[in-house]
């Protein structure tokens, strides 16, 4: 029993080891050497203009469900708080529906079956655009009420007993230390949107960035090469900005105390 | 506009089946993240080492990664990379469960690290074998601590299930697709899968919240 008392002493270091090994020595022994050796990167560079112009819609999808989320998350955090109870059910409802069924459904039903309600046909950047910002402020919601519930109620009852008119009440006394403390939780959400506009992507075909690598792909024969490129590019940005993420939630935290 | 119900009485067994195909999809990821996660979380848990650096970066990855590019990335980068046959289902399967593994590790891990320390060194004291300790000790309320994390996960993956419509896989999101390209009623068939997945859903999603209030309120933490 190597350290005694946690759960890592069940496992048994050098039988974890070997094991790892083994897998590792498998996974080498079955991979397609013959094309690993034709791997050919200079594709990514000669479409790098397409995969530019995707970088660049994912990146707008991107900041629009941040913005979206926080400016319509913060008004219907506000409504959540209303004492009209129906405004209260009404965005309770719609907080509810849009974080419970998958965005991709959402997205075919805004592109496909929302244009038969209203008449209007959108394309599918449009509806792109309208899906992910429908559901990024249902999302911001749920952030927003947490940090509006989080504010100290002596606080809010001391605006209350100055008289302070609604307007004031929310934008001095409530939202300043409601946002700062959901800031984290904020960010952390709108890495999950860069993650889900590729979703966006593939299933609006909006020729989004993974969109466009696989339009690479397809265009010629090599998979592999623009599919783990755009794979890696995900993860360098989405791990790096988790990481700066973590950072300035820990430095507010510091802050507080 | 007009909603044709006819339409959804006459494809509802369909409708079902991919319901069912991605309820069992789920039931089967769930699975596999469960046994990859548990060894993630183990490697996790070391201080530090070889173990624990490859159990971060595992972690990492899978977090980092949108599910959707990872199910693609199965789909058409495993098979020629290792020059094997990899059907839609089994792509989808290994896609989910190493995207699984990854959350459901960091949710274990939280299960572990809240069991209070003295009564694992207080079973050490005892002479109880590791395993044993194990098994009753940490265990149990590890399992009751992360239940609401698991059951929040457990959503997420059925949510994700809907993206293995694009990898061709006839569950609930594909099956109204191919239903609505064929009969012209979108608006039907998106309605009902949205009122379907809402039904498999927000159950779950209201039980995990509860539970999770009901956790707060007894243990403060």
């Amino acid at each position: 029993m190597t350290r005694a008392g946690t759960m890592a002493g069940l496992a048994n270091r050098w039988g974890f080891h070997a094991v790892l090994l083994a897998l590792g020595a498998l996974m080498l022994a079955n991979l397609n050497w013959p094309l690993v050796q034709s791997f050919e990167f200079v594709f990514i560079w000669e479409y790098r203009i397409a995969l530019l112009k995707g970088f660049g819609i994912t990146l707008l999808l991107t900041v629009e469900a941040g913005v979206v989320g926080v400016v319509f998350g913060t008004l219907f955090a506000i409504g959540s708080q209303s004492a009209y109870s129906p405004l209260r059910w009404l965005v309770g409802a719609y907080v509810e529906v849009f974080r419970n069924t998958p965005l991709l459904v959402q997205l075919l039903w805004i592109h496909f079956a929302l244009p038969l309600v209203t008449g209007i046909n959108t394309t599918a950047l449009v509806s792109g655009i309208i899906g992910i910002g429908l559901q990024a402020a249902a999302y911001y919601t749920e952030i927003m009420r947490a940090g509006i519930q989080a504010v100290p109620r002596g606080q809010v009852e001391a605006a209350h007993a100055l008289g302070l008119p609604a307007w004031t009440r929310w934008t001095r006394v409530v939202l300043p230390p409601a946002i700062r403390t959901v800031i984290p939780a904020l960010l952390n959400q709108n890495i999950s949107f860069f993650k889900a506009t590729a979703i966006v992507g593939l299933g609006l075909l909006v020729g989004d960035f993974f969109t466009a690598a696989l339009r690479v792909s397809n265009d010629t024969f090599h998979f592999l090469e623009p599919l783990t490129f755009a794979a890696a590019v995900y993860l360098v940005l989405g791990w790096q900005a988790g990481r700066w993420t973590l950072r300035l939630e820990r430095r507010l935290s510091r802050g507080e105390r | 506009m007009s909603f044709d119900y006819n339409m959804i009485l006459r494809y509802y067994p369909e409708l079902l089946g991919g319901a069912w195909v991605a309820v069992w999809i789920t039931a089967l990821s769930l699975a596999c993240a469960s046994m990859i996660g548990a060894v993630v979380c183990i490697g996790k848990l070391q201080k530090h080492g070889a173990a624990n650096r490859l159990a971060t970066a595992y972690i990492d990855l899978f977090r980092s990664i949108p599910e959707i590019v990872l199910i693609i990335w199965v789909f058409y980068c495993l098979p020629l990379l290792f020059d094997i046959g990899i059907g839609r289902y089994s792509s989808a399967i290994i896609a989910l469960s190493a995207y699984g593994g990854a959350y459901m590790a960091e949710i274990f891990r939280a299960g572990v690290q809240a069991v209070p320390r003295g009564q694992v060194e207080a079973a050490n004291a005892l002479g109880i074998p590791v395993f044993h300790i194990a098994r009753r000790v940490v265990v149990p309320p590890a399992i009751r601590r992360m239940m609401p994390a698991l059951v929040n996960f457990l959503t997420e993956l059925l949510k994700a299930t809907s993206l293995l419509a694009l990898i061709g896989v006839s569950e609930l999101t594909y099956v109204a697709s191919t239903l609505g390209s064929k009969t012209f009623a979108y608006m039907e068939f998106y309605t009902a899968i949205a009122v379907l997945y809402f039904m498999i859903i927000f159950p779950l999603s209201v039980y995990a919240r509860r539970a999770e209030r009901r956790r707060l309120r007894r243990t403060g933490n």
